[in-house]
């Protein structure tokens, strides 16, 4: 199987690109903290580094690192390596974030492709024991419901399971191998469908850090202990549907820092379950840029209006209009 | 009739006092025979320390000798004064105001006693300072069948005295049990049991051992396995060390806790792969591989598993209190739930990962037939090195495996055929292996049968 970014290119899709602008106009307002351009950006950067593009365009960040485990794609990943300043590690998350220096603010943005699993609950639970206070901590993954498994698996599956097949209960098979006990208590298999993987996702995630900033408090006086706040809840869905969720760790005696970023003026800023779900609706750069000229909007109840586009999608674009990107054909010579 | 309420004199009271009998079941029912015996090795090498601050133990040593018939302990460590005889060694449980050793073993105030309930009916305590000298000589039977009235719960000085002139080296402890209980017997009287002991001695007294301490059992010298790590220019074992306030772990001020931890490879061996956790020197797990400690999904981690058999930790805890500790009175395992024990805990699991990443990097290198093995060269070419040298605080670090050689998916092909049929083959083909009888043999068949391929 090719790598995922050679089946689509990242930076075309619209959702993630929605996402990507937000995150940063949030990475913007941690200045309280300290310089946002001396913060480190930790990522996972593939061959189209679209997320440390921006970072270092927008935020001015020079301390880059970028976690490839294709270890074969090391020369193709050093020719497309945009920015000098980004230095590439080639080996997974989980062993290369145990032996890094935490001692400077980091934005970590571990943006995978897969499903939650127990590897990369290892991975944020280094990121929330190591992470300074007023670093950032944003993960991402698969949250796609279990398709249906194809016919001789499913007439396998009473042989290896003494339970007929039943699609939830296959569901819920699935998601203990990958979570085990992580998997929060009373988990049925109807929550593993539609959006219900996304939300137990988050949840376990949630539950993860919470658990790891406690165990790291133990050992801390008052005035050190770390507080985890959740900023980031995104679902979304360009092919697979995703979930993201994060949010900062800050010292207890720097709560001022935290609350002078001002992060709740954010509209997509989430502290819960319920998560900011980015919809891209598909729009012609001309319906874009009439839509554009009515925005923001005059009062709340304004109705925007251009022909022709279902009032949903006009609804979602005025939601993200600031973070949409704009995609055009080029010819390079 | 109005009710009556007594709410004072001593028609309130309700007798929760415990009979002896329930306080011995319950005292021995958990303890192990052998972990019962270290627990008196434990207070000799409290008295080494007491003796020797310094930590030198040459000279000193401590003799076990049992039998289907007695059990008896003897070391030229310091022996008990008086007075802690007379108000805490013999007591059930510490008190407030207990002289400690600082950085003792003994932490509960159990176990002494324990290891004479457990053992026998009848023992004997004798024990020389440089000043004074007594002897305790008590029948369990008779003990017990004194009433539970707290006045009868007191031992007695079968022999007393004091304002004497002794000198160092003839000072010290002997202890007796006798009486044995038919269990104990029985087992006393295996030589496999003689063996089992011997080992864990070795385990859970091996830093004192390090220190020259000399046990005995039986006459025999107690040898330990010294705590190793391979190392070398490209291999280095992680080596953390931190200190956690008392304030922190307990909310009151005290002496700190201070934690050492190592993790790196050594010696393939299945069994003593794991972490070993030491509190104030006394080892009290060995080799743990379960996930109650550092492995399994509940720590976001692998399980234990065969290609980790190289892995080995060690923790030591160490404190001048010895209640900040994470041990569990039987020193059989540790307390998962002491502050101290949960947040020394992410600290392992962290230093874990790197050296589980090599040795899962390890196997696959072994498996591919590559022409090089810098990781496997790096690991049979380094030192075994004692913990105790690696000096400076670092992360484990290990080269990279050899590159995952590139070409076609490779399937493994197995089958068996009548020996002198395939040595037939074998010298028909002239070749030296097996293996490459099943090739050449594969390779004739696709080169006449095969054509063209797909």
């Amino acid at each position: 199987m090719p790598e995922s970014y050679r089946i689509v290119n990242y930076a075309l899709r619209p959702a993630k690109a929605i996402e990507r602008r937000m995150l940063c106009a949030a990475f913007e307002r941690l200045y309280p903290f300290q310089s946002v351009k001396d913060y480190r950006y930790l990522g996972f950067g593939s061959i189209y580094f679209s997320d440390f593009q921006l970072m270092h365009r927008a935020l001015g960040i020079t301390d880059m690192v970028s976690i490839e485990k294709d270890v074969s794609a090391k020369p193709c990943l050093r020719f497309n390596r945009p920015f000098r300043c980004i230095r590439l590690k080639f080996a997974t998350s989980s062993e290369i974030l145990p032996t890094m220096r935490w001692s400077r603010r980091s934005i970590v943005w571990l943006d995978y492709d897969d499903k939650l699993n127990t590897e990369i609950l290892g991975d944020i639970a280094t990121v929330c024991l190591r992470a300074a206070s007023g670093s950032v901590l944003v993960v991402t993954v698969n949250a796609h419901p279990d398709a249906e498994p194809p016919k001789d698996e499913r007439d396998s599956y009473p042989e290896q399971t003494g339970q007929p097949f039943e699609l939830g209960d296959y569901r819920l098979r699935l998601a203990k191998g990958l979570l085990g006990e992580k998997l929060p208590a009373g988990t049925t298999g109807a929550d593993l469908r539609g959006q219900g993987v996304a939300r137990v996702f988050r949840d376990v995630i949630h539950n993860v850090i919470e658990e790891q900033v406690s165990l790291r408090n133990i050992a801390l006086p008052e005035g050190e202990r770390v507080q985890y706040r959740q900023l980031f809840h995104f679902r979304y869905k360009d092919g697979a549907q995703m979930v993201t969720v994060g949010g900062i760790f800050h010292r207890a005696s720097e709560e001022a820092n935290f609350l002078a970023c001002g992060f709740s003026a954010l509209p997509f800023i989430r502290n819960g379950g319920d998560p900011c779900t980015i919809k891209a609706p598909c729009l012609t750069p001309k319906e874009i840029r009439h839509l554009n000229a009515q925005l923001p909007k005059k009062r709340p109840a304004f109705k925007l209006r251009v022909p022709g586009v279902p009032d949903t999608d006009v609804q979602h674009y005025a939601e993200v209009y600031r973070y949409f990107p704009t995609f055009s054909e080029v010819f390079f010579s | 009739m109005p009710p009556n309420p007594v709410t004072t004199g001593p028609k309130a009271l309700i007798d929760a006092s415990p009979t002896k009998d329930f306080f011995i079941h319950m005292l021995t029912r958990d303890i192990p025979l052998t972990r019962s015996i270290l627990d008196l090795v434990d207070n000799s090498v409290d008295g080494a320390k007491r003796t020797r601050p310094d930590g030198n133990y040459d000279g000193l040593w401590v003799r076990i000798e049992l039998n289907a018939e007695q059990f008896r302990i003897a070391d030229n460590c310091g022996g008990i004064p008086v007075d802690v005889a007379r108000n805490y060694a013999f007591r059930f449980g510490r008190q407030e105001g207990a002289k400690d050793t600082p950085g003792s073993m003994g932490q509960f105030g159990v176990g002494m006693k324990r290891t004479f309930f457990r053992l026998g009916r009848h023992f004997i305590v004798h024990s020389t300072t440089r000043n004074s000298q007594f002897t305790v000589d008590q029948d369990v039977d008779h003990w017990l069948a004194d009433s539970d009235a707290p006045e009868n719960w007191h031992f007695k000085f079968k022999k007393l005295e004091t304002g004497l002139r002794i000198k160092e080296e003839d000072t010290g402890t002997i202890i007796a049990i006798e009486r044995l209980l038919p269990n104990v017997k029985d087992t006393f009287a295996l030589e496999n049991f003689k063996g089992r002991l011997a080992e864990e001695l070795g385990d859970a007294h091996a830093l004192t051992l390090n220190s020259k301490l000399a046990i005995t059992l039986n006459g025999l010298p107690i040898r330990h396995a010294p705590q190793q790590l391979f190392a070398s220019q490209t291999l280095k074992p992680a080596f953390l060390e931190k200190a956690y306030s008392s304030q922190t772990l307990a909310g009151h001020r005290g002496p700190p806790v201070r934690v050492r931890l190592y993790a790196g490879v050594a010696e393939r061996n299945i069994h003593d792969g794991g972490w070993y956790i030491f509190c104030n020197g006394r080892l009290i797990l060995r080799a743990d591989q379960t996930p109650a400690m550092a492995w399994g999904e509940r720590h976001q981690m692998r399980a234990y598993h065969p290609d980790f058999a190289f892995f080995r930790g060690y923790a030591y805890f160490d404190s001048d209190d010895g209640s900040l500790l994470p041990w569990t009175t039987t020193k059989t395992g540790v307390d998962a739930d002491s502050p101290i024990y949960k947040a020394v805990q992410r600290e392992m699991i962290e230093m874990t990962k790197p050296v589980l990443t090599s040795l899962s990097n390890l196997a696959r290198e072994r498996a591919t037939d590559g022409k090089e093995h810098p990781l496997e060269t790096a690991i049979t070419t380094a030192r075994p090195t004692l913990v105790q040298e690696v000096a400076h605080p670092s992360i484990f670090s290990a080269p990279p495996p050899a590159p995952i050689p590139k070409g076609p998916k490779m399937q493994r092909i197995q089958y068996d055929k009548p020996a002198p049929e395939v040595e037939r083959a074998k010298r028909m083909l002239k070749v030296r292996s097996f293996t490459a009888v099943g090739e050449r043999t594969f390779d004739y068949f696709m080169k006449y049968e095969g054509g063209e391929g797909e």
